[in-house]
């Protein structure tokens, strides 16, 4: 085989790969709409992926965020007096924390912890045939195992970006304790009167949309596993490496569409 | 469970359980099965036998509507399984069951869960405690005395095939596939599920087995089948497909031949 017919055989396979994931996103979708309209036995795999990936993921969003709201105000305390630009302090908070690193952040974590792991889970069903086992006695694997990990990962990473939000910027009030204290009352007021709704909105939109990338991502490669056990943790980093690219692409084209 | 006696040839239905036309599959990019068609009569226990290998599972997932067929067609009872509505495929899982060579728990359910999943999808109106003791009968009847409550992890490779093969009847359905069924039982659960297949033969379902152990052939089989290279060499009544091996020795039937036309007589008598 010479290298055009690699070239082409290798492009036809992306090309075909595409059309299935959009074709397994045109599903969940689907699927996802039945979710609500029927009692389901999918409800218990819901709250237990909520519990895995929002709940357990409390301790290390508030962790991050405290820390990386305390060092942005550290940075900015000490480089915008030197351009006379103090009072924008809030403002770079508000835009950098809410509009950017809280839902980015929290989408890496979820990647790293529920992305993987729902890879490789699904990964391991397929090979020990649980998947199959799943249709034989009527279940559809899109709506009892993927469509509860779609919603229990984005309504996780919607809450966990406002969680971190809210953390990022106390954290940044412990360091203004440190370097000038302020009463809360006031440094309260300071950030509010500079938060809008549309940084709220732009944040929450950019979660929702990463969270639909994790999931949807994730799954499909935990599904893509064939037979061989092998094939499990490849899924896993396959799951990792393309949820991290099409999450900073996203996010790269709503900025954008935010700033056109 | 009642106990009535195998209904007569004549009552067989001329719609076949399940049948296979002109069907190729794939698996992983290999070929699994190459135009393989065969009709599974209702009411008849088929038996298809094959060496490691030969497209043995495969042609049954493929009868299950677990396999999607490249080319060709499925049909349960003459509808085209590919065509089913979402309602239609309800019906059909709920009237089958399928043991699978190893097990194919869900490992993050109980015992319990697992085999009661099929009479809470298909018999929604039985009660927990109703369905926790339709579980436990048929795990008693399988020769499981062990806790309910255990992880598959928990239980040894045979009690995991005990309890695939009371998820795949706890329901009771008409159809039942079984894909090497005896694999990792032991000789006392192996009976067990003979008994279990001759309860289940007397009461009219359509038993559709793959297995490399002729016992099966020779104790159960009203359709003989030998698959090979994902092609079907050889299906039809018992006897029939004996007395082929007989004139085609490549059909590798020796011990079937040997021990299986006593038994087949036996049978035999006994309709």
């Amino acid at each position: 085989m010479n290298i055009l017919e690699r070239l082409g055989s290798s492009a036809r396979e992306r090309g075909s790969n595409l059309l299935y994931g959009l074709g397994f996103f045109w599903n969940v979708l689907k699927e996802t709409a039945r979710f609500f309209r029927k009692s389901q036995v999918g409800y218990k795999v819901l709250i237990m992926q909520i519990l895995f990936t929002g709940y357990e993921a409390l301790a290390i969003s508030a962790v991050m965020a405290v820390a990386i709201g305390a060092a942005i105000n550290v940075i900015g305390t000490n480089l915008l007096p030197q351009f006379g630009q103090s009072q924008l302090m809030y403002t770079i908070l508000i835009i950098v924390i809410t509009r950017e690193l809280g839902p980015l952040l929290t989408a890496f974590v979820i990647t790293a912890r529920s992305g993987t792991a729902i890879a490789t889970q699904l990964g391991g069903m397929v090979v020990s045939h649980e998947i199959e086992a799943y249709v034989a006695v009527g279940l559809n694997p899109i709506s009892y195992l993927v469509v509860p990990r779609f919603i229990g990962v984005t309504a996780s990473i919607v809450i966990l970006t406002v969680y971190f939000n809210i953390f990022g910027l106390l954290g940044s009030f412990a360091v203004v304790q440190v370097i000038s204290p302020m009463p809360i009352g006031e440094y309260l007021r300071n950030l509010l009167g500079t938060l809008t709704v549309a940084d709220i909105v732009i944040g929450l939109i950019k979660a929702a949309v990463f969270g639909v990338i994790v999931s949807v991502v994730s799954t499909f490669q935990g599904f893509s596993v064939n037979r061989a056990s092998t094939e499990v943790p490849v899924a896993g980093i396959r799951a990792v490496g393309q949820s991290f690219i099409l999450i900073i692409l996203a996010d790269v084209i709503l900025t954008l569409v935010q700033y056109a | 469970m009642p106990s009535d006696e195998r209904p007569a040839a004549a009552a067989v239905p001329a719609v076949p359980a399940i049948e296979l036309k002109a069907v190729s599959a794939y698996s992983a990019g290999y070929q699994v099965l190459s135009e393989l068609s065969v009709a599974f009569p209702e009411r008849r226990t088929s038996v298809v036998m094959g060496g490691t290998g030969s497209g043995k599972s495969a042609l049954l997932k493929a009868a299950a509507g677990l396999l999607l067929p490249g080319s060709g067609s499925v049909e349960f009872r003459g509808v085209d399984m590919a065509r089913l509505s979402r309602k239609e495929e309800a019906e059909f899982r709920a009237k089958s069951g399928f043991v699978f060579q190893d097990a194919a728990l869900w490992s993050d359910t109980t015992i319990l869960g697992n085999v009661s999943m099929p009479l809470s999808l298909h018999k929604p109106w039985m009660g927990k405690s109703d369905a926790a003791e339709a579980v436990r009968l048929i795990m008693k009847r399988l020769g499981y005395d062990g806790g309910m409550a255990m992880r598959p992890a928990d239980l040894s490779s045979g009690e995991q095939k005990m309890a695939s093969i009371a998820r795949a009847v706890v329901h009771d359905p008409d159809i039942v596939f079984m894909d090497d069924p005896a694999v990792g039982l032991d000789e006392d659960a192996t009976e067990q599920l003979f008994s279990l297949i001759e309860e289940l033969e007397s009461r009219g379902k359509t038993l559709i087995i793959v297995t490399n152990a002729s016992e099966f052939a020779y104790r159960f089989a009203d359709m003989l089948g030998i698959i090979r290279d994902g092609r079907l060499v050889a299906f039809g009544p018992y006897e029939e497909t004996l007395a082929r091996a007989e004139r085609e020795p490549e059909l590798r039937l020796e011990r079937l031949k040997a021990r299986g036309i006593r038994a087949a007589r036996r049978r035999r008598e006994s309709l």
